[in-house]
């Protein structure tokens, strides 16, 4: 019993961070509706960003104290988010959404490709950012790092929620991501918007590999990490932001159960495969996911 | 557009595809010109062609399902997977090559289709998440079944293809196979839009809500068109498993199937040529950066296989964009212009 919730608890935290990367990736389409494939690269950069700024200055001999290398941080996301916007997808605003999509593909690629010729594929120690190690409670044992991230990713979810449902440039922000052209016909900027969104969402990638990484080791393989944050976009809904930590949460708990239950019996697939089965099963039984935004269609 | 003095005296000819006499003398020139290669090349040169042939048969079914019916998939090099391992086990069951080829390619349409019916509910990109989830499930699939199954992490390996006592073996003998193989999915992906079967796939991909007024049967036409497309790729799965004589799944990943989108959308998707305009250039620039790094490497410099994988990456991944942004109809609508304008010259396309 006591390593069944332990399993729960584990599974909660870890799923929790999968909803923190499945936020970057809901607030991007939640605010220019852009479904990016390339999540995982974005988390990637901003990894990359941050070692950057403070073991890589470090190796060549500039000592940095931490806050001032997480702002170096985070204006290099901002600029990030500005480049791609006005090179990417300011000329494809207008586009068919096939062409979008396919975008966001080849950036996949070109980010992977960038990344692999600036930081080369070599794993690297990654900042500590959070503390380490581990607390008990009762009989359970917790990582403060993950405990921290989740409790981050709640805060983050409730902060994003309101933003983009009371306050004004929320709300233009959605009225992009409704529709492209409805938006333009309203005054609505959806440069603006695109460039937002890239921005709030490599921010909020980054901040999910410091949840991810403190303390550990980043290399091209953290990339993984968006094809996890998929299917938990979807479960919660694409445009719900709240909905992305407790998709997190029930894709992670499933996967950690079928990890100590069902791997055994299948040679390990079980927890591989599932989330992508609960993926296939969401988009047949509900596109929209628990919390998005229903599309009617009709003649 | 026709040169001047064509005439049409049935509606046969002019749904033929090869309109002019020239047109069909420089296909027989090129078709010629093509089963010569060997007589001229090395077996390195060949072993690049016979690829390439390998990855249009893949192109080509990407360009049946993305292109003709509009269904996004970025699954096609697990469906390419799917065939090469089909082929392996046949093979292994001592299935000729001839007969372990088109049934791996059923077999692979058959798993395709599992894949396309969440077209009943939904369209659009969730239906390409969904071929995204089959390409990230097939390595964990095939790594979990039992190795001698379908080869788990450690691959198999496939008896030389042999048609009666003659074995084929040299990079003759595979170039001059997969170009027969190819020529004839040729013929198929080129004649393809001029069936019911392609105008139905035209109808749903341009408006399938119109398509379903119209009475076509959209579900099925989706999944057909994933089926269709599994088949080539089906083909092209066997091809590749009796071209290395090995099978591993690692050899089939999102990325592949990501360069074969890109190959499509680079050279068009909405044209058979654009298909083969597009496997042809990639795989051009490829081979140049490809030997541009060799050549650095040579000399010195520090460039290792890593930095010439990133490039490509990004020249692909660039190329992709450019064609987005820049000709979203891809290099063969530019071949159409560049054609025009010579029929015209001297005067001004337009």
């Amino acid at each position: 019993m006591i390593n069944f919730l332990q399993i729960l608890l584990e599974g909660t935290l870890v799923g929790l961070v999968y909803g923190l990367i499945a936020i970057s990736f809901v607030v991007i389409y939640r605010a220019s509706r852009i479904v990016n494939l390339a999540q995982g690269e974005v988390v990637v950069f901003g990894a990359f960003f941050l070692w950057s700024c403070t073991f890589g200055l470090q190796s060549i001999g500039i000592e940095v104290p931490l806050f001032v290398s997480v702002m170096m941080t985070l204006v290099a996301c901002v600029l990030f988010g500005l480049l791609l916007e006005r090179l990417v997808f300011r000329p494809l605003i207008g586009q068919p959404a096939f062409a979008i999509f396919m975008a966001s593909v080849a950036l996949l690629i070109l980010l992977r490709g960038v990344a692999q010729l600036v930081w080369t594929a070599e794993t690297r120690a990654f900042p500590v950012i959070l503390p380490d190690g581990a607390f008990t409670i009762g009989p359970f044992l917790i990582s403060t790092r993950l405990l921290i991230g989740g409790i981050f990713t709640i805060v983050l979810s409730f902060a994003l929620h309101y933003f983009f449902t009371r306050t004004r440039q929320g709300l233009r922000l959605a009225a992009v991501a409704e529709d492209h052209n409805t938006a333009l016909s309203l005054g609505v900027s959806v440069r603006a918007a695109t460039a937002i969104a890239w921005i709030l969402g490599t921010i909020v990638a980054t901040l999910g590999a410091v949840v991810l990484l403190s303390g550990r080791v980043v290399s091209l393989e953290v990339a993984q990490i968006g094809f996890k944050a998929l299917p938990v976009a979807l479960l919660g809904g694409l445009e719900s932001i709240r909905g992305a930590p407790l998709a997190g949460i029930i894709i992670g708990v499933s996967e950690a159960l079928a990890m100590a239950y069902l791997d055994p019996l299948t040679n390990g697939a079980a927890s591989g495969v599932l989330p992508y089965a609960m993926m296939i099963g969401v988009i047949l039984l509900q596109p929209q996911g628990l919390f998005g935004w229903k599309k009617i269609e009709r003649l | 557009m026709l040169p001047t003095g064509v005439h049409f005296e049935s509606y046969g000819g002019e749904a033929r595809l090869l309109k002019t006499m020239r047109s069909r003398v420089w296909l027989g020139g090129l078709l010629i010109a093509l089963f010569c290669v060997p007589l001229v090349a090395g077996p390195y040169f060949l072993g690049v062609m016979t690829y390439m042939y390998i990855s249009l048969m893949a192109v080509y079914g990407l360009y049946v399902t993305v292109g003709m019916a509009g269904q996004i998939n970025i699954a096609q090099s697990a469906f390419v997977g799917v065939g090469a391992l089909m082929t392996a086990k046949l093979s292994e069951f001592g299935v000729p090559f001839w007969a372990a080829i088109p049934l791996a390619a059923l077999a692979t349409g058959m798993v395709s289709i599992v894949f396309a019916l969440p077209a009943a509910r939904v369209k659009g990109f969730y239906l390409a998440l969904t071929t995204l989830a089959a390409q990230i499930m097939f390595p964990t699939i095939i790594f979990a079944l039992p190795s001698d199954w379908l080869g788990g992490l450690v691959g198999m390996s496939v008896t030389g293809a042999t048609i009666g006592s003659f074995s084929l073996s040299s990079p003759v003998d595979f170039y001059l196979l997969t170009l027969v193989i190819v020529l004839g999915l040729s013929v198929v992906a080129f004649n393809l839009r001029r069936t019911r079967f392609g105008r139905a796939l035209i109808a749903v991909r341009d408006n399938d809500v119109v398509a379903e007024v119209m009475g076509m049967n959209v579900l099925k036409i989706k999944a057909l068109a994933f089926f269709t497309g599994s088949l080539f790729a089906g083909v092209a799965g066997g091809c590749t498993a009796y071209f290395f004589q090995f099978v591993t799944v690692e050899s089939f990943t999102l990325f592949a199937s990501v360069w074969y989108l890109g190959m499509l959308i680079v050279g068009g998707t909405h044209s058979a040529l654009g298909a083969i305009l597009g496997v042809v250039f990639i795989t051009f620039i490829q081979e140049g950066l490809h030997e541009v790094a060799t050549i650095a490497m040579q000399s010195g410099s520090s460039s290792s296989g890593g930095a010439i994988f990133a490039l490509t990456s990004i020249v692909l991944g660039g190329l992709i964009l450019l064609a987005l942004i820049f000709e979203p109809r891809g290099l063969a609508h530019r071949w159409s212009v560049l054609q025009t304008t010579f029929q015209l010259w001297p005067f001004p396309r337009n």
